[in-house]
């Protein structure tokens, strides 16, 4: 997918995240994620929607037709059980990884 | 708000995915013309930033057609076990409805699991031998004789073994029984005599240690034993240690080199196997030169694309040879012998096959009558559940998912009785396989395999379809609707006639079991009450097959029979002693059919000879049988050491030769040297069974000949153990190392030789008084339904005056009237279906106007009992209140 510096699976991880505060479309995952990280991952918006179909069929996220803001019917994501779990464990795997990292460089330096 | 949206199918999938992917870029370019772009930039903005929308879409795409097909088979499954669990719920509410069906079907299906073990174990499973497909049978019949097979001679089988090339292997078998010494006491045990590539040949493999191999069944050969896994395990208690010890079979250390795995007791019951120059009578050079002395079988395995048609054709060749080139061997009286070849399977179940098919085409009928007997209480069910089905209907249920309800309801049903039925069967299977041992060596291979469950989960699917289907559809093309709009109606008279419709059907097809019930019970008491021609009750029968080195000669047979006679008739429970070669209750008789030369009437061709049964018997024969002398007088002391040989022949006899005159003091003879005086006329006797016509036959006595494998005979009030004790005590005093085996009372051995025409009889019987009783149960429900329908008019019929008898008589007569037209359609079916038990009847015409008549008069009877009951019911009503209540 395009120009994506990104760690693999860290999309998917930035998505549960967007949809664990609630119901999203996928227009709003993908804005959520750019502002969040004030643009530092430079993902092209496209690759988001593979990812989420792809988390739908683990069952991490489930489809919730609706109305979007702008009067138009849109596919809304939510977050499943199964989904929540996941996002902790990447959570708690992720700040492991980066701590670990940081305190590889840190010494270094010291 | 939201709204429900269900994507089928590639088109959804299609659409689903545009629309996403087409809002984001709607939704992108909203935000970019708000940041002050034109709208046409924006556009190209969005799409740039997003990707090329084609390749994103395919991409999604074929990760969303994994998450419709994962989705819509978990909706599939969901929904039916909702269904199920429905299903499950409704059924336990109506505890009657359900016991009742689950009953029925137990039974129907339960039957059909029972007697296809039968048919699959005896009929359908592959021989138990590697190349049991390829197996055939060589048979030598000569028709002109009416004898099935005369056998070969060993110059013959080689003959046959080197020149037909559609058999790729052909070996020989005869059976014998020796004196088996050396473990524990002495046992007379029935031996296969085999040439060495026998168990190569139909493909089996020892359980332990090796089979016969090539050159052990040369002269010369070290004599060598391979055990049946039988023997080893009853008379040898499985001992693994057996391989390489010897027994001493006749005057010879024989050394044990296999033991064989389970297998049919085919082609007898054989407790050790030995090759053929082993055996003595087979060693004899006489018996390996001789052309005539025809004493082996011979099983053959058709080569790979040949038929046994091809090897018939070589054979028939082959034996036309023989006629020209070897005169001698093969005398008028045989000229039209002609090798005959049929497959192993055929020839080891032929005498199963016709009954097995039977019951299960009888089965099949019960099973049917079963089905519409559940198909009425399901309609009647149906109709009150009519609130319920428009409920659902009212909540959007349509007209299919109401169907698969009830279709969920009905399968489930038939499995649960399916699963019932199949227990029940596992409980008779062993009863059956014991039974029907007594018939085909095959039923040991009765058992409740694999394929005798998925055949009852199969007929008990097909069979909750049907059941549940045809309620439905019977009803009219529209019957949900009909049964959403509910309520009790007009279509009430149109329900009664569906179900008497449904009672017609089950009373017809119960009739049409009766019939084979019927027929077969009187076709077994005709078997059961033609006289024999002799008396059978406390006659205990024992076979001692002498010694053939300690009595190969007359003189010693004469000393050991006479020693035997003499003391068991001094016992004082004995009331008469005899000894033959055969005994006429036995079903397993080898025919022995010769020509014979009446003195003065001597025809230069020997095919337009009289022929007859040869039988030797000794004087007190039939007395101790109960044989009436009907003409001259029978054996008597005197006719031992007279130098002029006499006979006797049996009324049949008489009648068919000696027509007009008499036979007595006439000369007989067997080979035109040596004649016989005839001196008495024996009455005639079933020597073949009670199936069996009476044959002609000739009597020589014993003290003639110089047969070693007799019978001894003994006519005693001491009760059949005692005189088997006896038997075994004197023959042991005469010989201690002479065996005594086969010990059966006639009665027993009688038993035994019906025992097939016994199982098909009860079993029909069982499943006729289940047909009757499901029918019967059906009629009267139908009855009671049409009561209660009828209530009102009843009631008003009596206030204006009716007679209660009046009333009741109307009832019964819709009720008799059903089961009458029931009984006609079945008694036309009957008649055209009932000749295929032709080949079991004995003495009965499958038209039998007794049976039919009996029949119809048991199914009026039962009718009449089924009417009576609800009937009462209409007459008790009360007047007043009925019309009250309307």
């Amino acid at each position: 997918m395009g120009g994506s510096d990104l760690f693999v699976g860290t999309l998917d991880v930035l998505i549960l995240k967007a949809v664990s505060q609630g119901r999203m479309h996928g227009y709003a995952i993908g804005r959520w994620i750019r502002q969040t990280t004030k643009d530092a991952l430079n993902v092209q918006e496209g690759a988001l929607y593979p990812a989420l179909h792809r988390l739908e069929r683990k069952g991490l996220l489930e489809e919730d037709w609706g109305v979007s803001e702008t009067g138009r019917e849109a596919k809304y994501y939510k977050i499943t059980a199964a989904g929540r779990r996941r996002l902790r464990a990447e959570a708690a795997r992720w700040k492991e990884y980066a701590d670990a990292v940081t305190l590889a460089l840190a010494a270094g330096e010291a | 708000m939201r709204v429900f949206r269900v994507s089928f199918g590639e088109r959804g999938v299609r659409r689903d995915v545009a629309s996403e992917i087409a809002f984001h870029i709607e939704m992108r370019t909203r935000e970019l013309v708000a940041s002050g772009m034109s709208l046409e930039r924006a556009r190209a903005e969005a799409i740039a930033v997003f990707g090329d929308p084609a390749l994103i879409e395919a991409a999604v795409r074929s990760e969303r057609r994994r998450v419709v097909r994962r989705r819509d088979w978990r909706d599939r499954i969901n929904s039916i076990g909702q269904d199920i669990k429905y299903a499950v719920r409704t059924l336990h509410r109506a505890p009657g409805f359900t016991a009742a069906v689950l009953v029925t079907l137990a039974l129907g299906i339960g039957v059909n699991t029972a007697i296809f073990s039968m048919v699959n174990g005896v009929l359908l499973r592959r021989l138990p031998y590697a190349h049991g497909d390829r197996l055939v049978t060589l048979e030598h019949p000569v028709r002109s004789l009416a004898i099935n097979d005369i056998g070969f001679s060993p110059t013959e089988a080689a003959d046959l073994r080197a020149s037909l090339s559609s058999l790729d292997g052909l070996a020989e078998y005869h059976s014998m029984s020796f004196d088996l010494l050396g473990h524990g006491e002495p046992r007379r045990v029935q031996t296969g005599v085999v040439s060495a590539d026998f168990f190569d040949l139909i493909g089996v493999r020892p359980l332990l240690g090796r089979t016969f191999i090539r050159g052990e069944d040369h002269d010369g050969a070290p004599p060598v034993l391979v055990l049946s896994y039988r023997f080893w395990m009853t008379a040898l208690g499985g001992d693994s240690a057996i391989v390489g010890q010897t027994f001493t079979m006749n005057d010879r250390q024989h050394l044990v080199i296999g033991v064989l795995p389970p297998l049919p007791a085919y082609p007898d019951r054989n407790d050790v196997w030995m090759p053929v120059s082993s055996c003595p009578f087979r060693s004899r050079p006489r018996v390996k030169s001789d052309r005539a002395a025809r004493m082996v079988a011979i099983i053959g395995r058709v080569a790979q694309g040949r038929g046994p048609t091809d090897a018939q054709r070589e054979a028939a060749a082959l034996e036309t040879r023989w006629h020209t080139a070897y005169p001698d061997a093969y005398s008028p009286a045989i000229k039209d012998a002609a090798v005959k070849v049929t497959p192993l399977r055929a020839s080891m179940t032929q005498s199963a096959a016709p009954a097995f098919l039977v019951l299960l085409a009888v089965a099949g009928l019960v099973l049917l009558v079963a089905c519409i007997n559940v198909a009425h209480l399901t309609l009647a069910r149906h109709l009150g559940r009519q609130r319920e089905l428009a409920i659902r209907t009212a909540l959007g249920a349509g007209r299919r998912r109401l169907l698969r309800q009830l279709l969920t309801e009905s399968v489930l049903l038939s499995l649960a009785g399916g699963a019932i039925g199949l227990v029940g069967a596992a409980g008779v299977v062993g009863a059956l396989a014991r039974y029907t041992a007594r018939f085909t060596p095959r039923a040991e291979e009765i058992v409740l395999d694999w394929r005798v469950a998925a055949f009852t989960f199969a007929i008990a699917a097909i069979a909750g379809v049907a059941f549940g289907v045809i309620p439905v559809f019977a009803q009219g093309r529209d019957v949900v609707s009909r049964l959403r709009d509910g309520g009790a109606t007009t279509s009430g008279n149109a329900r009664v006639r569906l179900r008497g419709l449904l009672v017609i059907g089950e009373v017809a097809l119960a009739f049409v079991i009766l019939i084979g019930a019927g027929l077969m019970i009187r076709s077994f008491a005709r078997l059961v009450t033609t006289s024999p021609g002799y008396d059978l009750q406390n006659v205990v029968t024992a076979r001692v097959d002498l010694n053939f080195t300690k009595y190969s000669k007359a003189e010693p047979i004469r000393r050991f029979t006479d020693d035997v006679i003499e003391r068991l008739s001094s016992n004082g429970s004995v009331k008469a002693v005899a000894i033959a070669t055969e005994f006429p209750a036995s079903s397993s008789n080898a025919q022995n059919l010769s020509t014979f030369v009446v003195r003065g009437r001597e025809v230069a061709d020997s095919s337009r000879l009289p022929k007859a049964e040869i039988s030797i018997v000794s004087q007190g024969y039939f007395g101790a049988l109960g044989v009436p002398i009907v003409g001259g007088r029978a054996f008597g002391p005197a006719d031992r050491d007279t130098a002029v040989p006499v006979a006797m022949i049996s009324l049949a006899a008489a009648r068919k030769y000696f027509a007009g005159g008499d036979a007595v003091g006439r000369q007989i003879s067997l080979d035109g040297h040596q004649w016989a005086t005839v001196i008495g006329v024996a009455g005639d006797v079933r020597q073949f069974g009670p199936a069996s016509d009476v044959p002609e036959q000739i009597y020589l006595p014993l003290t003639l000949a110089t047969t070693r494998d007799l019978r001894v005979l003994v006519r005693s009030g001491a009760g059949a153990a005692a005189t088997s004790t006896l038997i075994r005590q004197i023959v042991h005093a005469v010989d201690p190392n002479q065996p005594v085996t086969d010990v059966v009372t006639l009665e027993d051995a009688r038993r035994d030789a019906i025992a097939s025409p016994r199982l098909t009889t009860a079993l029909l019987t069982a499943f006729a008084i289940l047909a009757l009783v499901i029918a019967a149960a059906g009629l009267g429900g139908v009855i009671a339904y049409s009561v209660g329908q009828r209530t009102q008019e009843f009631g008003i019929r009596m206030a204006l005056g009716a007679e209660r008898q009046a009333i009741l008589a109307l009832v019964v007569r819709q009720g008799v009237g059903l089961a009458a037209i029931g009984v006609l359609l079945g008694a036309l079916v009957a008649r055209s279906t009932a000749h295929s038990l032709t080949g079991l009847l004995y003495g009965v015409q499958p038209t039998d106007a007794i049976t039919y008549l009996g029949v119809a008069a048991v199914f009026i009877v039962v009718a009449l009992i089924a009417c009576v009951v609800p009937a009462r019911r209409a007459t008790a009503i009360d007047p007043a209140a009925t019309i009250r209540a309307s």
